[in-house]
């Protein structure tokens, strides 16, 4: 076990500086290329004097490696800026509105594991011709629905014409439970759908790979029968694999997630992402690309630990 | 590959896939000069339900929806193939390098695409488009091209790595080939049955990128028009039209399934000569 809280703290270190670089990258462009925020706020009839009291109070008269420090202090004790445009606390716009792209995002994580692991083993035993085209056609229509199209049907058919749920008006867990959920599951169905596909073609090719190396045939050729070997030691060796594409997934949902909570209506982070964009809004979607980007780090971090917790063979070095 | 797989000819998934796309393609071409209506004359009646002279029906303004759709597919299409060409041109030029030469320029600049490998690429792209400028289809592409080039590269430094070494190198060199020959004609040629499967994979995430950005409404925008802005317009008279949303995203479905058999097709013939 000393193995792997060594490994740990090593991956923890690589995971802190990741999130630095990162961090220090979207500030370092956004001050680049944002220019001067306090004249595109008060627009180009504002007096000099104006401009600069304002540029005062927003800490852009400081040079850049203070302004990217006190920002990455203030980052960490919760102290996220101020929104150019709505002239409040960022972590107050954000904070609940990460909560509910998370939860949208674990829900379907939850669908893709589900549905994906099962479908995987079955999909490699489905041999002969019309198997092998409906796998395909299976997997390649999967991949190419996208979740707004899908997102647009599901809110046609059981929103509009079943009215399971109003599309578009979401309003919140603590004032209606049931529309609330059903936004997030028909949201997750979305989500989940070309990442199914994309799972179990993955498991497929892992599997098959690993079933031609030699201990295979080894075993094999002792008399055990295919079956029993790919359960009892096939499975268990694509397992790395298996679970580095779905720390990956876990990371990507929350970006797929922007598009499906715009055509669904749920206010999360994604959707107050593009509203961000599209006003300028620096400080949110700075801090916003910042949070994303450490999910998604944090998510293969995480993937990381457990494999090394699961294989004993990357513990000693080997692959 | 195992024998269970060899009962289908890769080659078929292939065909199936260059059918589907060619016929796209084409459609796609002539609406260039011709549709049957003007994708923009609004008088053709609001709202009709699919029939034989509307065989997508109309939309809010009374326009033809099939002949927008031919039209806004034209400018997918386009966007689609720029952003590839940029990422793989891109790519090619460094991940050759790179894996050609190798040394300590290979390892930085591997270290850097790692970096930025981390970042999601939709993310990375909605980034970059919201610094060079939301809502034209040149920061779309720039934006999906720039995102392109780490995958590419990577694809064709680890071929190039894995080929330098191998005796047919070796003989052209001996025979006085400069490396810039031996880059473009031994080496390149021979990373094909990789890269060709890469670039329909990145035909096809291009298009489901542009379609989700100008479905957010920061990709193409009004007088132009895309199959991803179409859908967004689509969405908010689902309930009056449906068949608006349907065949519009069906079309992008249809042309990201027969790309994608392609691409299915070509990873398949690569295993066997593996």
């Amino acid at each position: 076990m000393n193995e792997v809280l060594l490994y740990v703290l090593k991956r923890l270190l690589i995971l802190v500086l990741t999130m630095i670089l990162v961090s220090f990258m979207t500030f370092g462009a956004f001050s680049l290329i944002s220019g001067d925020p306090a004249r595109t706020i008060l627009g180009t009839e504002a007096t000099e004097v104006q401009v600069r009291s304002l540029r005062h109070e927003l800490g852009l008269d400081r040079p850049f490696m203070a302004r990217y420090l006190s920002w990455l202090l203030g980052f960490f004790s919760g102290n996220l800026g101020v929104s150019f445009s709505y002239r409040q606390p960022v972590w107050e716009l954000v904070g609940s509105k990460l909560m509910l792209s998370l939860s949208m995002s674990l829900l379907s994580f939850l669908m893709i594991i589900l549905v994906a692991i099962p479908l995987g083993v079955f999909s490699y035993k489905a041999t002969g011709k019309t198997m092998i085209w409906l796998r395909t056609i299976f997997n390649q229509l999967g991949m190419a629905i996208p979740p707004f199209f899908t997102g647009i049907v599901f809110s046609w058919i059981f929103g509009i014409l079943f009215r399971l749920f109003t599309p578009g008006d979401f309003k919140g867990f603590s004032v209606s439970f049931w529309p609330s959920f059903m936004h997030l599951f028909f949201g997750a169905v979305c989500l989940s759908i070309p990442r199914i596909a994309m799972t179990i073609r993955m498991m497929r090719s892992t599997v098959i790979s690993e079933m031609n190396k030699a201990y295979v045939r080894t075993a094999i050729s002792r008399g055990n029968d295919r079956r029993s070997v790919l359960s009892r030691h096939v499975l268990k060796n694509s397992l790395v694999s298996v679970i580095s594409f779905l720390g990956q997934t876990l990371a990507e949902l929350v970006c797929a997630g922007i598009v499906v909570e715009q055509v669904l209506g749920i206010p999360g982070v994604g959707r107050f992402l593009v509203t961000s964009i599209l006003h300028r809004d620096y400080p949110v979607v700075q801090t916003i690309v910042v949070i994303l980007t450490f999910w998604v780090v944090f998510a293969s971090f995480i993937a990381d630990i457990i494999n090394q917790v699961l294989d004993p063979r990357l513990r000693r070095g080997q692959t | 590959m195992t024998k269970k797989d060899s009962s289908i000819d890769p080659k078929s998934f292939l065909i199936v896939g260059a059918v589907i796309t060619l016929l796209l393609v084409l459609v796609i071409i002539v609406g260039m000069f011709w549709t049957p209506y003007s994708p923009t004359a609004m008088k053709y009646g609001r709202f009709q339900s699919p029939s034989w002279n509307h065989i997508f029906g109309t939309d809010n303004f009374g326009r033809d929806i099939f002949s927008r759709i031919v039209k806004g597919a034209g400018n997918t299409l386009v966007i689609a193939l720029s952003t590839v060409i940029i990422g793989a041109a891109g790519g090619i030029l460094i991940g050759s390098l790179t894996g050609y030469f190798g040394g300590a320029v290979d390892v930085v600049l591997m270290r850097v695409n790692d970096a930025l490998t981390a970042f999601p690429s939709f993310l990375l792209a909605l980034l970059i488009v919201s610094l060079v400028g939301p809502g034209s289809k040149y920061s779309v592409v720039l934006a999906l091209g720039l995102v392109f080039i780490p995958s590419f590269a990577r694809v064709t430094r680890s071929e190039f790595a894995s080929l330098r070494s191998r005796n047919f190198v070796t003989g052209a060199r001996l025979t006085g080939a400069g490396h810039a020959r031996i880059i473009f004609v031994y080496l390149l040629p021979n990373t094909g049955r990789v890269l060709l499967p890469a670039l329909t994979i990145g035909f096809n995430n291009a298009v489901l990128a542009e379609a989700s950005m100008s479905f957010l409404g920061i990709g193409v925008t009004p007088p132009d028009s895309s199959l991803g802005y179409m859908l967004s317009e689509a969405q908010s008279m689902v309930s009056i039209a449906p068949w608006y949303a349907l065949s519009t995203g069906l079309s992008i479905v249809l042309l990201v399934f027969g790309v994608g058999l392609i691409g299915e097709g070509l990873q398949a013939r690569a295993k066997e000569v593996d």
